[in-house]
């Protein structure tokens, strides 16, 4: 009890000290917890946002994978690179791989086009220029589709079914969904049947294929004021199963089924990857060639500011923390330089050594308590506005870099993956809840950066001997 | 049941020291040696002391500025340790024993300058030292009173900053701490040195009423003839020998 007595004494007797003490414990507890609750809103966002969206893995081709094995050969030709059977994926493979338990649902996209024909015109938002030769762009882009829910743009939202009902596995053959604009430009409603022209693609003219309107969607995706070649404008996107696709390509399905150009699986948690990506391993879909990666677009969007807003919060929580640690190690070590002379009296009525630095470490400790206390509504105001800022200038800069990335739709043209609009607007408001956890962790922090700060200088405590400090030594 | 010490400040030296017995503190032996620069052996400070100090008597050690005395009292109070020989207290090594709980249970030094814990007011610093020492004193704090009471230290001044007493009034409440602790053998370096003549009887006197009334073995180190004067025994300390005088 005596070291218990003599620490609050010594605090009562020199009040400066213990308020300067407990000012800066103050400070280094105020942004330490102010970072944890920040960190703790991120994390509890994330989560949020992970349940919103799922999990989604897609798979297709890695062409520099497909380079790099030297599967994909030249067609002798010298103008371009063949895909062969064996880098080809086959929708009988990817509905076997769908029956994986650690998937809850999945799609896949046959990529294929069509020529207007008959009685379906092609949507122009802008006229070609006189004397233009449209005839290398004049087409209908028609993905065959599994599910058409499961798609990116329809999953996240970027288009949506405005009549009619979604493609899904037991859709018949002959079934589209068309665009808000094509169908207007058409006069085409859901039940009605259309025309498109098959594209064999050995230059011989295609054959009318019919098909009938299952749905009409709305894309977010916006047409160009100025002329671009139809197969670019997004009204002239079209939609079928599989199959459908098929009927109007020269290479239709075979035994394996259509070749796939890109497959997503929803999974029952991402941690669930590595269980779909062996069993793909077992079908004999070679993982460097087709690997399975977890889409997760969605979730950047969403959480991207407020992760890298914990990320700083988190480097303040360590920069703080060994900040503070040092400064009061350095106060501390000061300190026992200066009380010098009382640990030598202590000393020579017998004190013994662990009670001493125990003494400084009830004086450190008590200032450390005290100012947790003070912090815990300070800082859940400094973390609202703190943390409100930081946030609100990650998501001005994520949507500067987003509006610096290539306009939808023109990416599908030059041969890459789909690119659905986000339809997630980032998470801009942070919800700081402060909880006993949080206190907890600021406290152990507080109180651990006492007892390093006490511990680290009182190696100096236990080499005193109290002759050296008390007498002149003759 | 509590006990007290009986301080008697007699005016005159007619008291006499109880017949000699069995040491209670002795040196056997004792040598000190100092690391030096330039000296392969070190300084040596002690060479070869031995004596013994009794219960109930007052020991003066004399000698020249350097001679060794801090350093005697220093391994007579268990604050240091000697580099050859031993120091034994009721026959009892002190490397044995332990040099903290010796301190803590059987000697109490009492320094030139009071060493008092200067955020404490007398009484904290008297209870403070009897809390180390362990002493098993009831009302601790009633004790101290009585003990700065006996030790002339006002009501008044019991309270305030140890910084705010006189230097005589410090050496006094550095004694009551010594005594709070029930110790056996008190040990004093220069308790006069920087005092007024009529403080500095003060407290000879009562160094002297400790050793003869209160049957403490008391060894101080003095510069002061009258230090010497009061004491039963005086030794002289020359070039790191002792010897009576």
């Amino acid at each position: 009890m005596n070291m218990f007595k003599r620490a609050w004494w010594r605090l009562t007797a020199a009040p400066g000290r213990t308020a300067l003490m407990t000012g800066l414990f103050f400070v280094i507890c105020t942004l330490v917890l102010s970072g944890q609750l920040i960190r703790s809103a991120a994390d509890r966002a994330a989560a949020a946002a992970q349940e919103q969206i799922g999990a989604v893995a897609t798979m297709s081709l890695d062409i520099n994978a497909a380079l790099e094995s030297g599967k994909l050969g030249g067609d002798g030709s010298g103008t371009g690179q063949m895909i062969g059977p064996d880098l080809q994926l086959r929708s009988d493979l990817l509905e076997e791989l769908g029956t994986s338990p650690a998937v809850t649902g999945f799609s896949y996209r046959v990529e294929s086009a069509g020529q207007p024909g008959g009685d379906l015109e092609l949507y122009r938002a802008a006229e070609p220029p006189p004397g233009a030769d449209t005839s290398q762009g004049d087409f209908l882009r028609v993905d065959g589709v599994r599910d058409s829910a499961a798609m990116p743009v329809f999953r996240t939202g970027s288009s949506r079914l405005v009549d009619g009902a979604p493609i899904g596995p037991d859709t018949a053959d002959d079934v589209v969904l068309v665009e808000e604009r094509l169908a207007e430009a058409n006069g085409l409603a859901v039940g009605d049947t259309t025309t498109i022209g098959s594209l064999p693609g050995d230059g011989t003219p295609g054959e009318p294929v019919e098909f009938t309107v299952g749905g009409i969607y709305v894309s977010d995706a916006t047409s160009r004021s100025n002329y671009v070649p139809a197969i670019a404008e997004p009204g002239n996107q079209v939609y079928t199963t599989p199959a459908g696709a098929g009927r109007l390509s020269a290479t239709g399905p075979t035994d394996e089924g259509a070749v796939v150009h890109e497959a997503t699986y929803t999974l029952t948690d991402p941690s669930a990857l590595e269980e779909l990506r062996a069993d793909a391993e077992a079908l004999g879909l070679d993982p460097e060639l087709f690997p399975l990666r977890l889409n997760d677009t969605q979730f950047e969007q969403l959480t991207g500011p407020i992760s890298r807003t914990a990320g700083i919060a988190s480097l303040t929580v360590w920069l703080v923390s060994l900040a503070g640690l040092a400064i009061l190690s350095l106060i501390v070590a000061g300190s026992l330089r200066d009380r010098r002379h009382e640990l030598g009296v202590l000393l020579a009525l017998g004190e013994r050594k662990p009670r001493l630095l125990g003494q400084h470490l009830v004086e450190i400790a008590a200032c450390a308590l005290v100012a947790v206390a003070a912090s815990v509504p300070a800082s859940h105001a400094l973390a609202q506005a703190a943390g409100g800022g930081l946030l609100a200038a990650e998501v001005t800069a994520n949507e500067d870099s987003a509006g610096a990335g290539p306009e939808d739709g023109l990416a599908r043209t030059a041969g890459g993956p789909e690119q659905p609009k986000p339809e997630h607007e980032p998470i801009d408001e942070l919800d700081v809840r402060l909880t006993p956890a949080d206190v907890g962790a600021v406290t152990a922090a507080g109180l651990g950066i006492a007892v390093g700060a006490t511990l680290l200088p009182g190696y100096r405590v236990l080499r005193l001997e109290p002759r050296q400090i008390l007498t002149k030594g003759d | 049941m509590t006990t007290t010490t009986t301080i008697t400040t007699p005016a005159t030296t007619d008291d006499q020291p109880p017949p000699s017995t069995a040491p209670l503190l002795e040196l056997v032996g004792v040598g000190k040696t100092y690391p030096a620069p330039g000296r392969a052996r070190g300084r040596a400070v002690l060479k070869e002391v031995s004596h013994g100090f009794e219960a109930g008597r007052m020991s003066a050690i004399v000698g020249p500025s350097g001679s060794g005395k801090t350093t005697l009292l220093s391994l007579a109070g268990g604050l240091d340790e000697p580099t050859t020989g031993t120091v034994r207290f009721r026959g009892q090594d002190l490397a044995a024993l332990g040099l903290a709980p010796y301190r803590r249970r059987h000697a109490a030094t009492v320094f030139q300058s009071a060493n008092l814990l200067t955020y404490l007011n007398p009484v904290q610093n008297v209870t403070s030292a009897m809390e180390i020492t362990g002493s098993r004193r009831r009302r601790r704090r009633q004790h101290a009173h009585d003990l700065l009471d006996q030790l002339g230290i006002a009501p008044e001044d019991r309270g305030r900053s140890v910084l705010q007493l006189s230097g005589g009034q410090q050496q006094r409440v550095a004694i009551a701490r010594a005594l709070a602790c029930d110790v056996d053998v008190l040990l004093a370096d220069e308790p006069t040195g920087n005092l007024d003549e009529a403080t500095a009887s003060d407290i000879i006197a009562i160094l002297r009423g400790l050793a003869h009334d209160g049957g403490k073995c008391v060894v101080v180190v003095t510069h002061s003839r009258e230090v010497a004067d009061a004491s039963d025994e005086v030794l002289r300390l020359r070039r790191g020998r002792l010897a009576r005088t």
